[in-house]
């Protein structure tokens, strides 16, 4: 995941480089994301998130489609 | 948790005999441990070692995400694995990147568990379900 400092940008980097356009979303969401995934990671108590678990830690912050499916 | 308490603290991944000493156990065993935590997608070895190149959100090698903690600089992944490593360390710091496009210096800075700058985007060119085909570039 990289940090784009606007849609256009991640438009033209998709164009020169021939990436897929995937999922872009505001880096606020991206900050959620992360303090829910790791924030307790040095916890004893840690384990891996089964992928329903992941599933529904996407879900909540509104990372739904195919895109964010695990399938 | 041995390896994440050691690589926080010395600001860079044990090795399987370190750890091996830390708990008094084999280094053939730390290693198995190492290359079970590996294939569960807990750690990323690098290819054919059992040195570690990833203990996610933690990077052993420079990226392109260096992070700024109250407890030590650190290189993330890549940007939700930097913000995951200000989280874990206390939600206070700075992941300083650069957009891929045009190359100018971004900084996001957490303050008191909050980000403060909120222009840009993430993006994420690979689609979930294939995250584990090629982590590295993930």
């Amino acid at each position: 995941m990289l940090a784009f400092r606007s849609e256009a940008h991640v438009d033209r980097w998709c164009d020169e480089t021939g990436h897929e356009r995937g999922a872009a979303f505001p880096l606020a969401t991206a900050w959620r994301l992360a303090e829910r995934w790791y924030r307790d990671r040095l916890s004893p108590e840690w384990r891996r998130r089964t992928p329903a678990e992941a599933q529904a830690v996407f879900a909540e912050l509104g990372l739904t489609g195919e895109f964010w499916n695990l399938g | 948790m041995a390896l994440y308490e050691r690589f926080v603290e010395d600001g860079e991944p044990p090795g399987a005999g370190e750890v091996a000493d830390a708990l008094g156990i084999a280094a053939a065993d730390a290693e198995a441990a190492f290359r079970r935590l590996h294939e569960a997608h807990i750690i990323v070895l690098t290819p054919a070692t059992t040195q570690v190149w990833m203990a996610a959100p933690l990077s052993a090698v420079p990226t392109d995400f260096r992070v700024e903690t109250t407890r030590g600089e650190f290189w993330g992944n890549c940007v939700w694995d930097g913000l995951g490593v200000v989280s874990m360390l206390g939600g206070e710091g700075t992941v300083r990147t650069r957009c891929p496009d045009c190359g100018e210096p971004m900084a996001l800075r957490v303050e008191g568990g909050q980000l403060l700058e909120t222009d840009g985007l993430a993006h994420f060119a690979v689609p979930a379900k294939r995250w584990w085909d090629n982590i590295g570039f993930t």
